[in-house]
């Protein structure tokens, strides 16, 4: 089914979401400051630049390796224990999250890249991840749905910025001649 | 960095991989029948003292999870706001002891035992076209490149503090995530000049 | 036609556009020689030949037959065959540790993973660098890793081994090591290179200019042809 390329585009992007929990703090006009993890970047940027298929692989490879006991979550975390905690529903819905992201991508094709991979990250990215998340979180602890959602309300505007940021490097990095992405389906 | 698994052995690591994941997926199913706040809070301290003396001396290895008290006291609170303490303090006990027992699996299992484990999950895959290899060859790439990447995106944070002494803005990212498109072209070819791809058209 | 011990390749013809832009038109070329340098300058078509030969390339026409297999009819078999060491032992290395970077070469040509972690390793001891085995990879230096990616191709026990601008990123001691190590091996090797030094006991060098042969035989010769072009398009240079 995957070419070894894309098995090692797969690879190399779960590999980017891991590094992005370590990466030293970047600094992001808006976000004053505030510390954010840039792996939800990564997971938007699988999807967008992958492909809804390939884009949820990754990140499907990327938690089965924190699920063995991988510290790649930001903050060197890892291990079945956050898969069990009230926001364990951010995780898994990071798979759905970069499977819109990159469906949403196809279905727009062609149009402006920038624009097209902010949309895509708002719905794939920030609405699909959010929704999983604060669905599981008032499962697992028995909320209301309408007290979850206000409880993660507080971290929509950061992921809002990370939308933005996807956007504008999938728009450079996706563009780029060299590595032929801009196209739904490659010939070849 | 505080690594999952603990080097130092424990009477657990003896313990399968695969008896501890089925263990896990029972108590977890208990803890999700167990409605009485009072059992709970006995079935979380058990649980609690169990993990502590399991991994006696290692207790620091519970910092990993220090991001998560502020959240556990704001459902809390949220909790007992609107519907009472007594289940406020049930799903937060319920919380506590599935992550301390589930991390007690992490600590005492090795990656590689943990992959084994996860085999004959991963084997009905082999129907839609993915197989074990593809899998491993994965994993195993993702291994070897992480530090590379962090490695490449460190030098390029080093060249641009060099060059204006602030911290890396994101611009810096869309050239990082070109290259490493870029990357994986290269590792592609390398990997089927050795023979990759044509083994498994042999298939 | 393939006979064990056959060291000929023979390019009959070959043409092959690179992004839409011809790069070869029916080039023919045939190489017996035990050593053979590639020159020329950035973007001539030294790399792609090398990818010809190894059939990660495959030509618009004509035909590649390298030790007796053509590269289009028989690409599945010139792994085994045709060894590659790349630029970038960075792009090479695909596994965390030593023995599972050999041993992936050997599973690909059919051993099971426990057969070819035993052979890996034993291969590691026999070239005295049986600690790399479990070490990972990324404690290396650069010299180290280029001289892992050589073991991982020796490993198969290609017949040929091509290597394209194999040093740039390494140190004087390493270079001259490698160049050691590579006037040893029994065989067949193929290397382009910007180091002309490197050439001097090859038995043949090929000057490849815009997907042209533009000097080809004794090393002496077609380095001296190439540094004089080299001084002269400088000197008219404005």
């Amino acid at each position: 089914m995957f070419e070894t390329r894309d098995i090692v585009r797969i690879s190399l992007f779960a590999a980017l979401i891991a590094a992005m929990g370590l990466f030293p703090r970047l600094d992001i006009p808006l976000a004053g400051g505030v510390p954010i993890t840039l792996q939800t970047l990564g997971v938007m940027l699988a999807g967008a630049l992958l492909g809804p298929w390939r884009g949820a692989v990754s990140v499907l490879l990327f938690l089965l390796l924190v699920a063995v006991g991988a510290p790649l979550l930001a903050g060197g975390r890892g291990g079945l224990g956050v898969f069990f905690g009230p926001t364990a529903g951010y995780l898994i819905g990071w798979i759905p999250g970069a499977y819109v992201t990159g469906w949403l991508m196809q279905k727009t094709w062609p149009g402006n890249l920038f624009l097209r991979a902010y949309a895509a990250a708002l719905v794939g990215g920030v609405l699909v991840i959010h929704a999983v998340g604060f669905c599981y979180l008032a499962w697992k602890v028995g909320m209301s749905l309408r007290q979850a959602a206000v409880a993660d309300f507080i971290f929509v505007p950061g992921d809002i910025l990370k939308a933005l940021a996807c956007a504008y490097v999938a728009s450079i990095a996706g563009g780029d001649r060299l590595t032929r992405l801009n196209v739904p389906k490659q010939p070849s | 960095m505080i690594a999952p698994y603990l080097t130092q052995k424990t009477w657990l690591h003896r313990v399968g991989a695969g008896h501890k994941l089925l263990a896990l997926a029972v108590i977890s199913l208990g803890f999700t029948q167990l409605y009485d706040g009072r059992g709970l809070l006995v079935a979380t301290l058990a649980v609690l003292a169990f993990y502590l003396v399991t991994i006696f001396g290692h207790w620091s290895r519970l910092r990993l999870y220090a991001p998560l008290v502020p959240l556990l006291i704001g459902i809390g609170a949220l909790q007992a706001y609107a519907s009472g303490w007594e289940l406020a303090i049930a799903s937060i006990a319920r919380l506590v002891a599935m992550i301390l027992l589930a991390d007690l699996v992490t600590a005492t299992t090795p990656m590689l035992k943990m992959m084994d484990a996860l085999a004959p999950v991963l084997r009905p895959l082999r129907r839609i076209g993915v197989d074990e290899n593809q899998v491993s060859l994965a994993v195993a790439l993702v291994i070897r490149f992480m530090p590379v990447l962090l490695n490449e995106w460190t030098k390029r944070g080093e060249a641009w503090r060099a060059r204006t002494g602030r911290r890396p803005p994101l611009r810096l990212l869309a050239p990082f995530v070109a290259d490493i498109l870029r990357l994986a072209d290269h590792v592609a070819e390398a990997l089927d000049s050795r023979g990759f791809s044509t083994k498994r058209s042999k298939d | 036609m393939t006979q064990p011990g056959d060291r000929n390749i023979v390019l009959s013809g070959v043409s092959l556009a690179r992004q839409d832009r011809p790069l070869f038109a029916g080039l023919s070329l045939d190489i017996a020689e035990l050593r053979v340098g590639l020159i020329g300058d950035n973007g001539a078509g030294k790399s792609s030949l090398l990818r010809l030969i190894n059939g990660l390339l495959l030509p618009d026409a004509g035909a590649i037959v390298v030790h007796g297999l053509e590269t289009k009819a028989q690409r599945a078999s010139l792994p085994g065959k045709v060894g590659f060491i790349f630029q970038n032992p960075e792009h090479q290395i695909v596994f965390p540790t030593g023995a599972e970077e050999l041993a992936f070469g050997l599973r690909c040509t059919g051993m099971n993973s426990k057969q070819a972690d035993v052979a890996a390793r034993a291969f590691l001891a026999a070239h005295d660098c049986a600690d790399w085995a479990d070490t990972s990879v990324g404690e290396l230096s650069d010299g180290q890793k280029q001289h892992l990616c050589i073991l991982a191709i020796l490993v198969m026990m290609p017949s040929l081994v091509l290597l394209d601008e194999p040093f740039s990123s390494l140190d004087l001691p390493s270079r001259m090591k490698f160049m050691k190590m590579i006037a040893a091996l029994p065989q067949q090797v193929i290397m382009a290179s910007h180091d002309l030094d490197v050439f001097a006991n090859f038995d043949r060098v090929i000057w490849i200019d815009g997907g042209k042969i533009a000097a080809d035989g004794a090393p002496a010769q077609v380095i001296a042809a190439y540094r004089q072009r080299c001084v002269d398009s400088i000197g008219r240079a404005p």
